[in-house]
């Protein structure tokens, strides 16, 4: 077992992709690649100890009683390809469709991927749009002829040829520009969009969260204020660097032209950025609906709440952030021992199915 | 917002759901109105948040009058269960003004360092409770005679006579009481710790020296800060207050009889409820009762006391009666159906419905053994276990319909009979289906 400290990745892919498990102690465990490429699990805090367990993804059920749709979850990450937050976040999905936790996470998981196809066809008109507004063409025809008919498919056809000639490119080598473009922009969108995307929502709401816990810590003298100003830190830095991210996409989405022109150059930057911002917003959906969730509950269950969201608060890994939050984690830590959580029924060792239905709940509002 | 505090009133429950901040600003707002019909009013539909947010309120007398027996009084929200000995507030709010008056602004303008904050305050409070105890048991015997009848505006029935008997009594033990709070927070205490009942004791041999007459209104007041009254039942036996044997058995018969009053209530309460609609909340009331009852049984045979052996066999026979017929009754029929005609998106709430009544399955099996309903709640999740095992069979295995059946059969098999037969059953069933 390592502690905090000795546990602080450079990297987000050290860091690991939190994992929506159900089972209260897994509950957003990180899953990441050993030096043999074999998947690990990293579990924090295990009965209120310093420090992080590594444990082999293969063994995860031995360790540990899981529920049922943990179990499949677990099998699904393990066939897939990889573990990035977008491969874990598919598992996600694709596990809560069975409705192995719960028709509300059913429900969740369908308006999820309802969300990512509408995303999808959005995406890919906006970029026609500036694909032809880059060259001085107007899109409002194809609008007018309607996107899904054929007479719209067919002018969109005939202003991209327009356009790739103007471009000097193939009009497949646009397409697939446009295409590779769309795919790597879907979860983000573009900032002209009317209906923001995946991340740019968990942004906004991120910042809620920040204002949420900084209001809640200030003028508080309870014990846990400390932590619950530590989470805030670590949203604004997140932000910091999101805000970053973010900016630098739209600004290459607005130089859509030379983005096309130069799309082998560009191509690595776009791909690395929307990448690195799902690394970023990795595992703040669940603390956010968590907080969310709290802010209906007395006193005490919020300061209960603001230590559980400590335990899984997704730190910037050393490369990413100037100051070191593991080291800061670690001295919160040291200064706010607690008593033993109940994760599991003390008597017989069955898992705490009261808090398995909580984390369902929050589940189905964080898809 | 509006800042005209009296726009302030017509806002009444609209006050529950604005934000914290705001919420503050308000009560801080009300306050300044004063202590009017109406502000009280507001109070009493915004209390269940004002217990919730505790906005630091003005030091009023009044407040400082109602501190030492607070915790009697009953929240409106009524998700705990109620002080044993409730305090209506309605009699302090007639109460308070009359008590200000007999003892005049002179004297209350002496001790008016005790609505202030540390040390400074403990001596002028003692001074003022003091007054005000001596003053309700002269107002308390002037009413008893007949008099201050119109001043209180009240019609003095036996419950209004005992809640000021209880007022006065109480305020003659509120410096132990001031001590008993710290001992006893935060507010609702879940567990007694070995420092809590040191406490208690502690002071409790003060207050049965030098007021033994109040030591029986002490222990319901700490009792009033715990989740269940009851626990303190089990822990009172074996503490040594100084008192006699025979008084000590008497205010253990006294407050016996008041938690098993209490735990009759609430049985009652549930048995009442005709049509269920939240089968866990059944469940959990269910498990709730059986803890207070196990509590207060437990306490009994320490005390060798058979008394409230009938009582308490009955309050048994009514949760084992709320079991059978909100819990078990019809949960296979209910599930089975639920899983057997789930259409993909539709129909949610049933699902939940149906989800539910395997939680409260699942939470009965702690308690079905001492409610004498073991081999029952056995032969009902045997039952519908096997068959959603079935459902589970034929979908997954078989191909018979569609997969999420299968699954959702599954995970119903797990709220009820846990994760552990879940897993064994999904895997026998897909390694079935693999050969």
């Amino acid at each position: 077992m390592r502690s905090l400290i000795n546990f602080a990745p450079s990297t987000f892919e050290e860091r690991g992709a939190a994992v929506a498990f159900t089972t209260p102690v897994l509950a957003q465990t990180r899953v990441r690649k050993d030096d043999r490429e074999l998947l690990e699990v990293l579990i924090p805090n295990l009965s209120d100890g310093h420090g992080v367990y590594v444990v082999p993804w293969k063994g995860l059920p031995l360790a540990f009683p899981m529920t049922v749709h943990d179990r499949m979850l677990q099998d699904l990450i393990r066939r897939g390809d990889g573990c990035s937050p977008d491969d874990i976040r598919k598992a996600v999905l694709q596990a809560a469709r069975c409705g192995l936790a719960g028709p509300l996470a059913v429900e969740a998981a369908e308006a999820a991927l309802r969300d990512e196809d509408e995303q999808r066809l959005l995406i890919n008109y906006q970029l026609i749009v500036e694909v032809l507004k880059a060259v001085g063409l107007e899109s409002s025809d194809i609008l007018r002829a309607g996107l899904g008919s054929e007479k719209g498919e067919q002018l969109t056809r005939s202003y991209m040829t327009k356009a790739a000639q103007s471009l000097a490119l193939e009009p497949t080598e646009l397409y697939t520009r446009v295409a590779e473009l769309a795919t790597f922009m879907e979860p983000v969108g573009i900032a002209s969009s009317p209906k923001p995307a995946r991340l740019r929502r968990l942004a906004r709401d991120l910042l809620q969260f920040r204002d949420s816990m900084t209001e809640w810590s200030t003028g508080n003298v309870s014990e846990t204020a400390p932590i619950g100003t530590f989470c805030a830190e670590v949203a604004e830095h997140t932000l910091n660097q999101v805000r970053n991210v973010v900016n630098q996409l739209d600004q290459s989405v607005a130089a859509f032209e030379l983005l096309l022109r130069q799309w082998e150059v560009k191509r690595p930057l776009v791909r690395r950025a929307t990448t690195r911002l799902s690394w970023l917003l990795d595992g703040w959906d669940f603390i956010i609906a968590s907080w969310a969730e709290a802010q209906t509950r007395s006193k005490h269950e919020q300061e209960m709440a603001v230590h559980e969201l400590f335990r899984v608060l997704p730190l910037l890994p050393k490369d990413e952030e100037k100051s070191d939050h593991a080291l800061l984690a670690d001295g919160l830590l040291a200064a706010n021992r607690r008593t033993v959580r109940a994760y599991v029924d003390w008597r017989s060792g069955q898992l705490d199915m009261d808090l398995v239905m909580r984390i369902e709940a929050i589940k189905a509002k964080a898809a | 917002m509006t800042m005209d505090p009296h726009a302030l009133l017509s806002l009444g429950t609209k006050l529950l759901d604005i934000d914290e901040a705001r919420f503050r600003q308000v009560v801080d707002l009300l306050q300044q109105i004063g202590d009017l019909p109406e502000v009280q009013h507001t109070f009493s539909l915004i209390r269940p948040r004002l217990a919730e947010v505790r906005p630091k309120r003005r030091p009023t007398f009044k407040r400082l009058f109602c501190e030492p027996f607070e915790d009697l009084f009953q929240l409106p929200t009524g998700g705990q269960p109620a002080p044993l000995n409730k305090i209506d507030r309605g009699v302090v709010n007639s109460l308070w003004p009359l008590v200000e008056g007999q003892i005049g602004k002179d004297r209350l303008r002496g001790v008016t360092a005790a609505l202030g904050d540390g040390a400074s305050r403990v001596e002028p409070a003692r001074a003022f409770w003091s007054m005000a105890a001596a003053t309700v048991a002269d107002i308390l015997e002037e009413a008893e005679a007949g008099r201050f009848v119109d001043d209180l505006g009240l019609r003095l029935n036996p419950d209004r006579i005992r809640t000021i008997q209880d007022i006065a009594r109480i305020l003659t033990i509120a410096q132990p009481v001031s001590e008993l709070k710290a001992v006893l927070s935060p507010k609702p205490i879940q567990k007694l710790h070995k420092d809590h009942l040191e406490g208690i004791q502690t002071i409790g041999r003060q207050v049965a020296r030098s007021r033994p007459e109040a030591l029986k209104l002490f222990v319901l007041l700490a009792a009033a800060r715990l989740t269940d009254p009851s626990i303190l039942l089990g822990s009172l036996w074996d503490m040594d207050l100084g008192q006699k044997s025979s008084d000590r058995a008497t205010l253990f018969l006294d407050l016996s009889g008041t938690v098993v009053a209490q735990i009759e209530e609430r049985s009652r309460g549930a048995a009442t409820t005709t049509v269920t609609v939240d089968r866990m909340a059944a469940a959990t009331l269910a498990v709730d009762l059986m803890a207070s009852l196990e509590a207060t049984r437990n306490a009994m045979e320490h005390s060798r006391n058979k008394d409230f052996d009938q009582r308490l066999k009955t309050v048994r026979e009514s949760v084992h009666e709320l079991v059978r017929t909100q819990v078990l009754d019809g949960a296979e029929t209910e599930i089975l159906s639920a899983v057997e005609t789930l259409a993909p998106g539709a129909d949610t709430a049933r699902m939940v419905q149906a989800e539910n009544q395997a939680r409260a399955l699942r939470k009965c099996s702690t308690i079905a053994d001492t409610l004498g309903l073991r081999g029952e709640l056995k032969s009902v999740t045997q039952q519908t276990t096997a068959s959603l095992t079935g459902t589970a069979r034929q979908s997954l295995s078989e191909g018979v319909g569609d997969a999420r059946t299968g699954y959702t059969a599954i995970r119903m098999i797990e709220l009820i009979a846990g994760p552990a037969e879940a897993n064994q059953i999904m895997d026998d069933i897909l390694r079935g289906a693999r050969r």
